[in-house]
Protein backbone atom coordinates (compact mmCIF):
# COMPACT_ATOMS: atom_id res chain seq x y z
CA UNK A 1 0.00 0.00 0.00
CA UNK A 2 2.67 2.14 0.85
CA UNK A 3 4.59 1.71 -2.54
CA UNK A 4 1.15 2.50 -4.49
CA UNK A 5 0.87 5.32 -2.29
CA UNK A 6 4.28 6.94 -3.28
CA UNK A 7 3.48 5.43 -7.16
CA UNK A 8 0.47 8.02 -6.93
CA UNK A 9 2.24 10.57 -5.05
CA UNK A 10 5.25 10.46 -7.34
CA UNK A 11 2.86 10.59 -10.63
CA UNK A 12 0.75 13.57 -9.72
CA UNK A 13 3.17 15.34 -8.66
CA UNK A 14 5.52 14.30 -12.38
CA UNK A 15 2.15 15.63 -14.24
CA UNK A 16 2.17 18.64 -12.77
CA UNK A 17 -1.35 18.55 -12.17
CA UNK A 18 0.00 18.68 -8.37
CA UNK A 19 0.67 22.49 -9.24
CA UNK A 20 -2.80 23.49 -9.93
CA UNK A 21 -3.81 23.09 -5.92
CA UNK A 22 -1.12 24.74 -4.92
CA UNK A 23 -1.36 27.49 -7.59
CA UNK A 24 -5.16 28.02 -5.98
CA UNK A 25 -3.68 27.95 -2.84
CA UNK A 26 -1.15 31.12 -2.94
CA UNK A 27 -3.56 33.79 -3.53
CA UNK A 28 -5.67 32.27 -0.41
CA UNK A 29 -2.13 32.94 1.67
CA UNK A 30 -2.00 36.16 0.03
CA UNK A 31 -5.38 37.61 0.95
CA UNK A 32 -5.07 36.13 4.72
CA UNK A 33 -1.63 37.24 5.22
CA UNK A 34 -1.40 40.63 3.84
CA UNK A 35 -1.25 42.09 7.04
CA UNK A 36 0.10 41.09 10.07
CA UNK A 37 -1.98 39.01 12.18
CA UNK A 38 -2.19 41.13 15.65
CA UNK A 39 -1.52 39.64 19.11
CA UNK A 40 -4.13 38.06 20.70
CA UNK A 41 -5.61 36.66 17.30
CA UNK A 42 -3.14 33.45 16.74
CA UNK A 43 -6.12 31.06 17.37
CA UNK A 44 -8.41 33.01 15.32
CA UNK A 45 -6.19 33.06 12.37
CA UNK A 46 -5.48 29.62 12.25
CA UNK A 47 -9.27 28.53 12.56
CA UNK A 48 -9.75 30.70 9.95
CA UNK A 49 -6.85 29.12 7.84
CA UNK A 50 -8.52 25.37 8.47
CA UNK A 51 -12.19 26.44 6.90
CA UNK A 52 -10.91 28.39 4.13
CA UNK A 53 -8.42 25.81 3.04
CA UNK A 54 -10.57 22.65 3.17
CA UNK A 55 -11.59 23.04 -0.64
CA UNK A 56 -7.94 23.58 -1.67
CA UNK A 57 -7.30 19.99 0.06
CA UNK A 58 -10.20 18.88 -1.68
CA UNK A 59 -9.09 20.16 -4.92
CA UNK A 60 -5.93 18.40 -4.39
CA UNK A 61 -7.45 14.40 -2.75
CA UNK A 62 -9.57 14.85 -6.57
CA UNK A 63 -6.71 15.78 -8.32
CA UNK A 64 -4.57 13.65 -7.30
CA UNK A 65 -7.04 10.91 -7.30
CA UNK A 66 -8.02 11.25 -10.51
CA UNK A 67 -4.57 11.61 -12.67
CA UNK A 68 -4.20 8.19 -13.21
CA UNK A 69 -6.16 6.97 -15.85
CA UNK A 70 -8.78 4.02 -15.43
CA UNK A 71 -6.78 1.63 -16.69
CA UNK A 72 -4.18 1.81 -14.39
CA UNK A 73 -6.29 2.36 -11.81
CA UNK A 74 -7.73 -1.15 -12.42
CA UNK A 75 -4.27 -2.38 -12.66
CA UNK A 76 -3.34 -1.20 -9.30
CA UNK A 77 -6.65 -3.07 -7.99
CA UNK A 78 -5.66 -6.31 -9.06
CA UNK A 79 -2.15 -6.10 -7.92
CA UNK A 80 -3.78 -4.88 -4.10
CA UNK A 81 -6.89 -5.13 -3.82
CA UNK A 82 -8.57 -2.83 -1.43
CA UNK A 83 -5.04 -1.52 -0.69
CA UNK A 84 -5.73 0.85 -4.15
CA UNK A 85 -8.74 2.57 -2.53
CA UNK A 86 -6.65 3.52 1.13
CA UNK A 87 -3.38 4.20 -1.16
CA UNK A 88 -5.16 6.69 -2.74
CA UNK A 89 -6.34 8.16 0.48
CA UNK A 90 -3.43 7.94 2.03
CA UNK A 91 -1.70 9.95 -0.67
CA UNK A 92 -4.00 12.46 -0.58
CA UNK A 93 -3.28 13.48 2.50
CA UNK A 94 0.26 13.27 2.37
CA UNK A 95 -0.21 15.99 -0.43
CA UNK A 96 -2.62 17.92 1.42
CA UNK A 97 -0.16 17.41 4.51
CA UNK A 98 2.36 18.77 2.21
CA UNK A 99 -0.05 22.09 1.61
CA UNK A 100 -0.92 22.54 5.22
CA UNK A 101 2.36 23.02 5.89
CA UNK A 102 3.35 25.69 3.82
CA UNK A 103 0.09 27.12 4.76
CA UNK A 104 0.80 27.40 8.56
CA UNK A 105 4.62 28.43 8.44
CA UNK A 106 2.69 31.21 6.32
CA UNK A 107 0.67 31.89 9.10
CA UNK A 108 3.20 31.39 11.88
CA UNK A 109 5.66 33.93 9.91
CA UNK A 110 2.86 36.58 9.72
CA UNK A 111 1.81 36.77 13.73
CA UNK A 112 2.82 39.64 15.38
CA UNK A 113 3.36 37.45 18.61
CA UNK A 114 4.88 34.40 19.12
CA UNK A 115 2.26 31.43 19.64
CA UNK A 116 2.49 29.22 22.73
CA UNK A 117 3.10 25.46 21.88
CA UNK A 118 -0.42 24.37 22.92
CA UNK A 119 -1.53 27.23 20.17
CA UNK A 120 0.22 25.50 17.85
CA UNK A 121 -0.75 22.10 18.50
CA UNK A 122 -4.31 23.40 18.23
CA UNK A 123 -3.71 25.03 14.72
CA UNK A 124 -2.11 21.91 13.82
CA UNK A 125 -5.08 19.45 15.37
CA UNK A 126 -7.80 21.99 12.85
CA UNK A 127 -5.68 21.40 9.89
CA UNK A 128 -6.33 17.95 10.30
CA UNK A 129 -9.77 18.12 10.58
CA UNK A 130 -9.51 20.38 7.56
CA UNK A 131 -7.73 17.94 5.60
CA UNK A 132 -9.80 14.59 6.91
CA UNK A 133 -13.12 16.87 5.18
CA UNK A 134 -10.95 18.27 2.29
CA UNK A 135 -9.83 14.43 1.49
CA UNK A 136 -13.24 13.07 2.01
CA UNK A 137 -14.75 15.87 -0.02
CA UNK A 138 -12.05 15.10 -2.61
CA UNK A 139 -12.71 11.00 -2.70
CA UNK A 140 -16.57 11.49 -3.17
CA UNK A 141 -16.37 14.21 -6.03
CA UNK A 142 -13.54 11.54 -7.74
CA UNK A 143 -13.99 9.96 -11.27
CA UNK A 144 -14.55 6.67 -10.01
CA UNK A 145 -17.69 8.39 -8.09
CA UNK A 146 -18.63 11.41 -10.39
CA UNK A 147 -17.02 10.27 -14.18
CA UNK A 148 -18.54 13.70 -15.36
CA UNK A 149 -15.98 16.57 -14.12
CA UNK A 150 -18.62 19.29 -14.69
CA UNK A 151 -20.48 17.55 -12.11
CA UNK A 152 -17.71 16.70 -10.06
CA UNK A 153 -16.27 20.28 -10.02
CA UNK A 154 -20.01 21.97 -9.05
CA UNK A 155 -20.10 18.98 -5.99
CA UNK A 156 -17.02 20.13 -4.73
CA UNK A 157 -17.91 23.33 -4.61
CA UNK A 158 -21.83 23.03 -3.73
CA UNK A 159 -20.48 20.51 -0.65
CA UNK A 160 -17.96 23.25 0.53
CA UNK A 161 -20.47 25.68 0.30
CA UNK A 162 -23.62 23.65 2.16
CA UNK A 163 -20.97 22.84 4.83
CA UNK A 164 -20.28 26.45 5.71
CA UNK A 165 -24.20 26.96 5.48
CA UNK A 166 -25.25 24.14 7.74
CA UNK A 167 -22.61 24.93 10.18
CA UNK A 168 -23.39 28.69 10.56
CA UNK A 169 -26.51 27.62 13.20
CA UNK A 170 -25.13 27.00 16.65
CA UNK A 171 -26.40 24.03 17.87
CA UNK A 172 -27.78 21.34 15.63
CA UNK A 173 -26.19 22.44 12.64
CA UNK A 174 -22.70 21.72 13.93
CA UNK A 175 -23.82 18.00 14.12
CA UNK A 176 -25.26 18.16 10.30
CA UNK A 177 -21.71 19.08 8.72
CA UNK A 178 -18.28 19.67 9.54
CA UNK A 179 -18.42 23.01 11.94
CA UNK A 180 -16.37 24.67 10.30
CA UNK A 181 -18.11 27.86 11.21
CA UNK A 182 -18.06 26.96 14.34
CA UNK A 183 -14.01 26.68 14.99
CA UNK A 184 -13.91 30.02 13.55
CA UNK A 185 -15.95 31.72 16.12
CA UNK A 186 -15.32 29.74 18.82
CA UNK A 187 -11.63 30.39 17.78
CA UNK A 188 -12.16 34.08 17.48
CA UNK A 189 -14.38 34.53 20.82
CA UNK A 190 -11.65 32.73 23.22
CA UNK A 191 -13.89 29.08 23.63
CA UNK A 192 -12.09 27.08 21.06
CA UNK A 193 -9.99 25.48 23.87
CA UNK A 194 -13.05 24.46 25.94
CA UNK A 195 -14.99 23.23 23.11
CA UNK A 196 -12.42 21.00 21.87
CA UNK A 197 -13.41 17.50 22.79
CA UNK A 198 -16.62 18.07 21.30
CA UNK A 199 -15.80 20.08 18.24
CA UNK A 200 -13.26 17.37 17.54
CA UNK A 201 -16.00 14.65 17.60
CA UNK A 202 -18.40 16.96 15.58
CA UNK A 203 -15.66 17.67 12.90
CA UNK A 204 -14.25 13.82 12.18
CA UNK A 205 -17.81 12.76 12.39
CA UNK A 206 -19.14 13.21 8.47
CA UNK A 207 -15.29 12.89 6.93
CA UNK A 208 -15.40 9.39 8.33
CA UNK A 209 -18.86 8.63 7.25
CA UNK A 210 -18.16 10.40 3.65
CA UNK A 211 -14.80 8.20 3.44
CA UNK A 212 -16.98 5.46 4.65
CA UNK A 213 -19.42 5.76 1.56
CA UNK A 214 -16.51 6.49 -0.55
CA UNK A 215 -15.12 2.67 -0.20
CA UNK A 216 -18.98 1.51 -0.27
CA UNK A 217 -19.48 2.93 -3.51
CA UNK A 218 -16.09 1.89 -4.83
CA UNK A 219 -17.03 -1.78 -3.83
CA UNK A 220 -18.99 -1.71 -7.67
CA UNK A 221 -16.99 1.51 -9.10
CA UNK A 222 -13.55 0.13 -10.23
CA UNK B 1 -11.18 -21.67 -9.84
CA UNK B 2 -14.63 -21.55 -10.52
CA UNK B 3 -17.34 -19.62 -11.83
CA UNK B 4 -20.76 -20.82 -10.80
CA UNK B 5 -24.60 -18.66 -12.34
CA UNK B 6 -22.40 -15.94 -12.67
CA UNK B 7 -24.83 -12.98 -14.48
CA UNK B 8 -23.11 -9.15 -14.62
CA UNK B 9 -24.89 -6.01 -15.70
CA UNK B 10 -23.39 -2.14 -15.51
CA UNK B 11 -26.50 -0.69 -14.50
CA UNK B 12 -30.30 -1.52 -12.63
CA UNK B 13 -31.55 -1.05 -15.81
CA UNK B 14 -28.62 -1.88 -18.31
CA UNK B 15 -28.94 -4.66 -19.97
CA UNK B 16 -27.64 -8.17 -18.58
CA UNK B 17 -24.26 -8.52 -20.33
CA UNK B 18 -23.46 -12.15 -18.51
CA UNK B 19 -26.16 -14.52 -17.28
CA UNK B 20 -26.00 -17.51 -15.21
CA UNK B 21 -22.57 -18.07 -16.80
CA UNK B 22 -20.71 -21.45 -15.55
CA UNK B 23 -16.66 -21.82 -16.03
CA UNK B 24 -14.38 -24.03 -14.11
CA UNK B 25 -10.69 -23.57 -14.18
CA UNK B 26 -7.88 -25.64 -13.22
CA UNK B 27 -4.06 -25.60 -12.24
CA UNK B 28 -2.30 -25.09 -15.37
CA UNK B 29 -5.49 -24.09 -18.01
CA UNK B 30 -4.83 -22.36 -20.47
CA UNK B 31 -8.13 -20.53 -22.15
CA UNK B 32 -9.16 -18.51 -24.91
CA UNK B 33 -12.32 -16.39 -24.39
CA UNK B 34 -13.48 -15.62 -27.91
CA UNK B 35 -16.99 -14.20 -29.14
CA UNK B 36 -18.15 -11.36 -31.50
CA UNK B 37 -17.24 -7.67 -30.38
CA UNK B 38 -19.10 -6.39 -27.64
CA UNK B 39 -20.35 -9.63 -26.47
CA UNK B 40 -18.41 -9.29 -23.04
CA UNK B 41 -15.19 -10.76 -23.22
CA UNK B 42 -13.26 -8.00 -21.32
CA UNK B 43 -16.47 -7.82 -18.70
CA UNK B 44 -15.83 -11.50 -18.20
CA UNK B 45 -11.79 -10.87 -18.19
CA UNK B 46 -12.68 -8.41 -15.70
CA UNK B 47 -14.76 -10.00 -13.55
CA UNK B 48 -12.41 -12.58 -13.18
CA UNK B 49 -9.73 -10.50 -12.45
CA UNK B 50 -11.73 -9.47 -9.49
CA UNK B 51 -11.97 -5.77 -11.01
CA UNK B 52 -16.21 -6.17 -11.11
CA UNK B 53 -18.27 -7.67 -8.91
CA UNK B 54 -20.57 -9.99 -10.15
CA UNK B 55 -24.46 -8.83 -9.79
CA UNK B 56 -25.23 -12.63 -8.99
CA UNK B 57 -23.58 -15.86 -8.63
CA UNK B 58 -20.14 -16.07 -7.65
CA UNK B 59 -16.24 -16.56 -8.76
CA UNK B 60 -14.52 -19.09 -6.35
CA UNK B 61 -11.21 -20.29 -5.20
CA UNK B 62 -9.36 -17.37 -7.27
CA UNK B 63 -5.54 -17.81 -6.71
CA UNK B 64 -4.09 -15.06 -4.67
CA UNK B 65 -1.82 -13.45 -7.10
CA UNK B 66 -3.42 -12.32 -9.99
CA UNK B 67 -1.44 -10.57 -13.20
CA UNK B 68 -3.70 -8.24 -15.56
CA UNK B 69 -2.88 -6.81 -18.58
CA UNK B 70 -5.48 -4.68 -20.22
CA UNK B 71 -6.31 -4.10 -23.64
CA UNK B 72 -4.93 -0.96 -24.02
CA UNK B 73 -2.35 0.04 -21.55
CA UNK B 74 -2.53 3.12 -20.25
CA UNK B 75 0.36 4.83 -21.83
CA UNK B 76 -0.72 8.37 -20.90
CA UNK B 77 1.46 8.99 -17.49
CA UNK B 78 4.53 10.73 -16.40
CA UNK B 79 7.39 7.48 -15.86
CA UNK B 80 9.90 6.28 -17.96
CA UNK B 81 9.22 2.86 -18.80
CA UNK B 82 12.22 1.55 -16.69
CA UNK B 83 10.68 3.84 -13.29
CA UNK B 84 7.03 2.63 -14.06
CA UNK B 85 8.14 -0.81 -13.91
CA UNK B 86 10.18 -0.60 -11.01
CA UNK B 87 7.12 1.33 -9.21
CA UNK B 88 5.07 -1.82 -10.13
CA UNK B 89 7.61 -4.24 -9.07
CA UNK B 90 7.71 -2.76 -5.69
CA UNK B 91 3.59 -2.68 -5.72
CA UNK B 92 3.94 -6.20 -6.42
CA UNK B 93 7.02 -6.59 -3.93
CA UNK B 94 8.79 -8.16 -6.91
CA UNK B 95 12.77 -8.32 -7.11
CA UNK B 96 13.59 -5.19 -9.08
CA UNK B 97 16.01 -6.99 -11.08
CA UNK B 98 12.86 -8.83 -12.80
CA UNK B 99 12.40 -5.55 -14.28
CA UNK B 100 15.32 -5.93 -16.37
CA UNK B 101 14.53 -9.44 -17.08
CA UNK B 102 11.11 -9.40 -18.87
CA UNK B 103 12.24 -5.96 -20.71
CA UNK B 104 15.08 -8.27 -22.30
CA UNK B 105 12.61 -11.16 -22.83
CA UNK B 106 9.91 -8.95 -24.21
CA UNK B 107 12.14 -7.31 -26.49
CA UNK B 108 11.82 -3.63 -24.86
CA UNK B 109 15.44 -3.15 -22.83
CA UNK B 110 16.05 -0.54 -25.20
CA UNK B 111 12.91 1.51 -24.02
CA UNK B 112 13.63 1.49 -20.49
CA UNK B 113 14.31 5.21 -20.64
CA UNK B 114 11.89 6.30 -22.97
CA UNK B 115 8.43 8.26 -21.63
CA UNK B 116 5.75 6.13 -21.51
CA UNK B 117 3.53 8.68 -23.51
CA UNK B 118 5.97 8.16 -25.97
CA UNK B 119 5.61 4.94 -26.78
CA UNK B 120 4.46 2.85 -30.56
CA UNK B 121 1.14 1.54 -29.31
CA UNK B 122 3.01 -2.02 -29.73
CA UNK B 123 5.88 -0.59 -27.34
CA UNK B 124 3.22 0.36 -25.01
CA UNK B 125 1.49 -3.13 -25.21
CA UNK B 126 4.86 -4.56 -24.19
CA UNK B 127 4.75 -2.58 -20.88
CA UNK B 128 1.42 -3.86 -19.84
CA UNK B 129 2.30 -7.69 -20.62
CA UNK B 130 5.32 -6.98 -18.33
CA UNK B 131 3.76 -5.43 -15.33
CA UNK B 132 1.48 -8.20 -15.18
CA UNK B 133 4.31 -11.00 -15.27
CA UNK B 134 6.54 -9.29 -12.52
CA UNK B 135 4.80 -10.67 -9.80
CA UNK B 136 4.61 -14.43 -11.06
CA UNK B 137 0.58 -14.29 -11.00
CA UNK B 138 -1.35 -17.57 -10.17
CA UNK B 139 -4.00 -16.12 -12.63
CA UNK B 140 -2.53 -14.22 -15.88
CA UNK B 141 -5.53 -12.53 -17.41
CA UNK B 142 -4.69 -11.17 -20.97
CA UNK B 143 -7.24 -9.07 -23.16
CA UNK B 144 -6.25 -8.91 -26.27
CA UNK B 145 -2.37 -9.52 -25.59
CA UNK B 146 -1.10 -10.07 -29.08
CA UNK B 147 -2.07 -6.72 -30.74
CA UNK B 148 0.44 -4.57 -32.22
CA UNK B 149 3.07 -7.00 -30.47
CA UNK B 150 6.28 -7.41 -33.24
CA UNK B 151 6.42 -11.06 -34.66
CA UNK B 152 9.35 -11.19 -31.98
CA UNK B 153 7.01 -10.60 -29.13
CA UNK B 154 4.42 -12.90 -30.95
CA UNK B 155 6.49 -16.04 -31.04
CA UNK B 156 7.80 -15.29 -27.42
CA UNK B 157 4.26 -15.06 -25.57
CA UNK B 158 2.97 -18.12 -26.11
CA UNK B 159 6.54 -19.70 -24.17
CA UNK B 160 5.64 -17.20 -21.47
CA UNK B 161 2.05 -18.68 -21.47
CA UNK B 162 3.13 -22.21 -21.31
CA UNK B 163 5.45 -21.35 -18.51
CA UNK B 164 2.74 -19.59 -16.15
CA UNK B 165 0.77 -22.79 -16.96
CA UNK B 166 3.53 -25.66 -16.11
CA UNK B 167 3.65 -24.06 -12.80
CA UNK B 168 -0.16 -24.40 -12.33
CA UNK B 169 -0.82 -21.23 -12.80
CA UNK B 170 -4.29 -20.33 -14.56
CA UNK B 171 -4.32 -18.49 -17.97
CA UNK B 172 -7.00 -16.82 -19.53
CA UNK B 173 -6.88 -14.99 -22.94
CA UNK B 174 -9.21 -13.11 -25.09
CA UNK B 175 -7.46 -13.37 -28.92
CA UNK B 176 -9.44 -12.09 -31.61
CA UNK B 177 -6.10 -13.15 -34.18
CA UNK B 178 -5.92 -16.33 -32.85
CA UNK B 179 -2.08 -16.39 -31.90
CA UNK B 180 -2.91 -19.14 -29.16
CA UNK B 181 -4.85 -20.97 -31.44
CA UNK B 182 -2.10 -23.59 -31.63
CA UNK B 183 -1.35 -23.42 -28.42
CA UNK B 184 -1.05 -27.45 -26.76
CA UNK B 185 -3.81 -28.06 -24.92
CA UNK B 186 -5.65 -24.68 -25.48
CA UNK B 187 -9.56 -24.88 -23.66
CA UNK B 188 -11.87 -22.13 -25.72
CA UNK B 189 -14.79 -20.76 -24.51
CA UNK B 190 -17.00 -18.79 -26.42
CA UNK B 191 -18.99 -15.79 -24.48
CA UNK B 192 -22.64 -15.28 -26.58
CA UNK B 193 -25.71 -13.83 -25.57
CA UNK B 194 -24.69 -13.48 -21.94
CA UNK B 195 -23.70 -17.27 -21.46
CA UNK B 196 -20.06 -19.17 -21.72
CA UNK B 197 -20.08 -21.46 -24.07
CA UNK B 198 -17.29 -24.01 -24.31
CA UNK B 199 -15.95 -24.78 -27.61
CA UNK B 200 -13.93 -28.12 -29.14
CA UNK B 201 -10.24 -27.45 -28.45
CA UNK B 202 -8.16 -27.45 -30.93
CA UNK B 203 -7.12 -30.76 -30.52
CA UNK B 204 -7.07 -33.19 -27.72
CA UNK B 205 -3.11 -33.43 -27.36
CA UNK B 206 -2.45 -33.82 -23.78
CA UNK B 207 0.70 -32.14 -23.08
CA UNK B 208 3.71 -32.30 -20.36
CA UNK B 209 5.78 -29.63 -20.60
CA UNK B 210 8.86 -29.20 -18.56
CA UNK B 211 10.63 -25.90 -18.29
CA UNK B 212 14.67 -25.95 -18.79
CA UNK B 213 15.26 -23.54 -15.44
CA UNK B 214 15.69 -25.79 -12.10
CA UNK B 215 13.70 -22.14 -10.62
CA UNK B 216 11.26 -23.38 -13.11
CA UNK B 217 10.80 -26.73 -12.62
CA UNK B 218 10.11 -26.15 -8.95
CA UNK B 219 7.27 -24.42 -9.31
CA UNK B 220 7.98 -21.31 -11.07
CA UNK B 221 8.73 -19.51 -14.72
CA UNK B 222 11.79 -17.93 -15.17
CA UNK B 223 12.15 -14.83 -17.34
CA UNK B 224 14.98 -16.29 -18.89
CA UNK B 225 12.79 -19.23 -19.54
CA UNK B 226 15.02 -21.26 -22.41
CA UNK B 227 15.26 -24.60 -22.75
CA UNK B 228 11.73 -25.73 -23.26
CA UNK B 229 11.22 -29.53 -24.52
CA UNK B 230 7.46 -30.54 -25.10
CA UNK B 231 7.16 -34.57 -24.90
CA UNK B 232 3.33 -34.83 -25.65
CA UNK B 233 1.51 -38.30 -27.38
CA UNK B 234 0.03 -37.22 -30.52
CA UNK B 235 -1.90 -38.33 -33.37
CA UNK B 236 0.42 -36.21 -35.77
CA UNK B 237 1.43 -35.04 -39.21
CA UNK B 238 4.05 -34.13 -41.22
CA UNK B 239 3.85 -31.15 -43.29
CA UNK B 240 7.20 -30.13 -45.58
CA UNK B 241 7.02 -26.32 -45.81
CA UNK B 242 10.02 -24.63 -48.04
CA UNK B 243 10.31 -21.25 -46.85
CA UNK B 244 12.81 -18.53 -48.00
CA UNK B 245 16.33 -19.57 -46.24
CA UNK B 246 16.52 -15.96 -44.19
CA UNK B 247 13.04 -16.84 -42.67
CA UNK B 248 13.82 -20.32 -41.77
CA UNK B 249 14.83 -19.74 -38.28
CA UNK B 250 12.72 -17.22 -37.29
CA UNK B 251 9.77 -19.26 -38.70
CA UNK B 252 11.12 -22.72 -36.92
CA UNK B 253 11.30 -20.56 -34.11
CA UNK B 254 7.72 -19.35 -33.70
CA UNK B 255 6.49 -22.64 -34.85
CA UNK B 256 8.63 -24.08 -31.66
CA UNK B 257 7.37 -21.58 -29.40
CA UNK B 258 4.15 -22.60 -30.01
CA UNK B 259 4.42 -26.29 -29.19
CA UNK B 260 5.78 -27.95 -32.78
CA UNK B 261 8.32 -30.11 -33.26
CA UNK B 262 10.57 -29.03 -36.30
CA UNK B 263 12.91 -29.91 -38.30
CA UNK B 264 15.39 -27.98 -40.59
CA UNK B 265 16.77 -29.91 -43.87
CA UNK B 266 18.67 -26.99 -44.68
CA UNK B 267 21.28 -27.18 -41.22
CA UNK B 268 22.04 -24.68 -38.59
CA UNK B 269 21.52 -24.54 -34.64
CA UNK B 270 17.63 -25.13 -34.74
CA UNK B 271 17.57 -28.73 -35.94
CA UNK B 272 20.51 -29.99 -33.81
CA UNK B 273 18.22 -31.46 -30.82
CA UNK B 274 14.69 -31.62 -32.37
CA UNK B 275 14.27 -35.18 -33.96
CA UNK B 276 10.78 -35.50 -35.76
CA UNK B 277 8.57 -37.16 -33.17
CA UNK B 278 7.21 -41.46 -34.63
CA UNK B 279 4.40 -39.65 -36.18
CA UNK B 280 1.24 -40.67 -39.07
CA UNK B 281 0.97 -39.13 -42.09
Amino acid sequence: MIALARFRLVGYIASHRALQPFIGLLPLLAIMYATPVPAGQELGAMADSAGMLIPVFAWGARGLLDREPDEQRMISLVATGRGELFSGLLAAYAYAGVLASISLIALVTRLSADPTAGMLAIGVLLHVFSITAGVALGALTSRPILPSPAVSTIALIVGYLVTLMVSTSTSVGQWLAVPVMAWMRDAHHGLLTDRLPLLSVQSLLWPVVGIAAYAWLRRTRP
Amino acid sequence: MRVANLSFRYGRRAPWVLSGAELSLAEGDVVEVVGPNGTGKSTLLRLLAGLLRPVRGAIEDRPPVVGYAPERFPADQPFTVSSYLRHMAAVRRADPAVVGEWSERLGMAHLLDQRLPDLSKGSAHKVGLAQALLCRPGLLILDEPFAGLDTATRAELPRVVGEVSARGGIVVVSDHQGDLRAFPGLRRCEVRDGAVRALDSTDSTRVETLVGSPGASSGGASPAGAGRAVSSTVRAAVLRVEVPAAEATGLADRLRAEGYRVDMDSGGPANQDTPLPEAAE
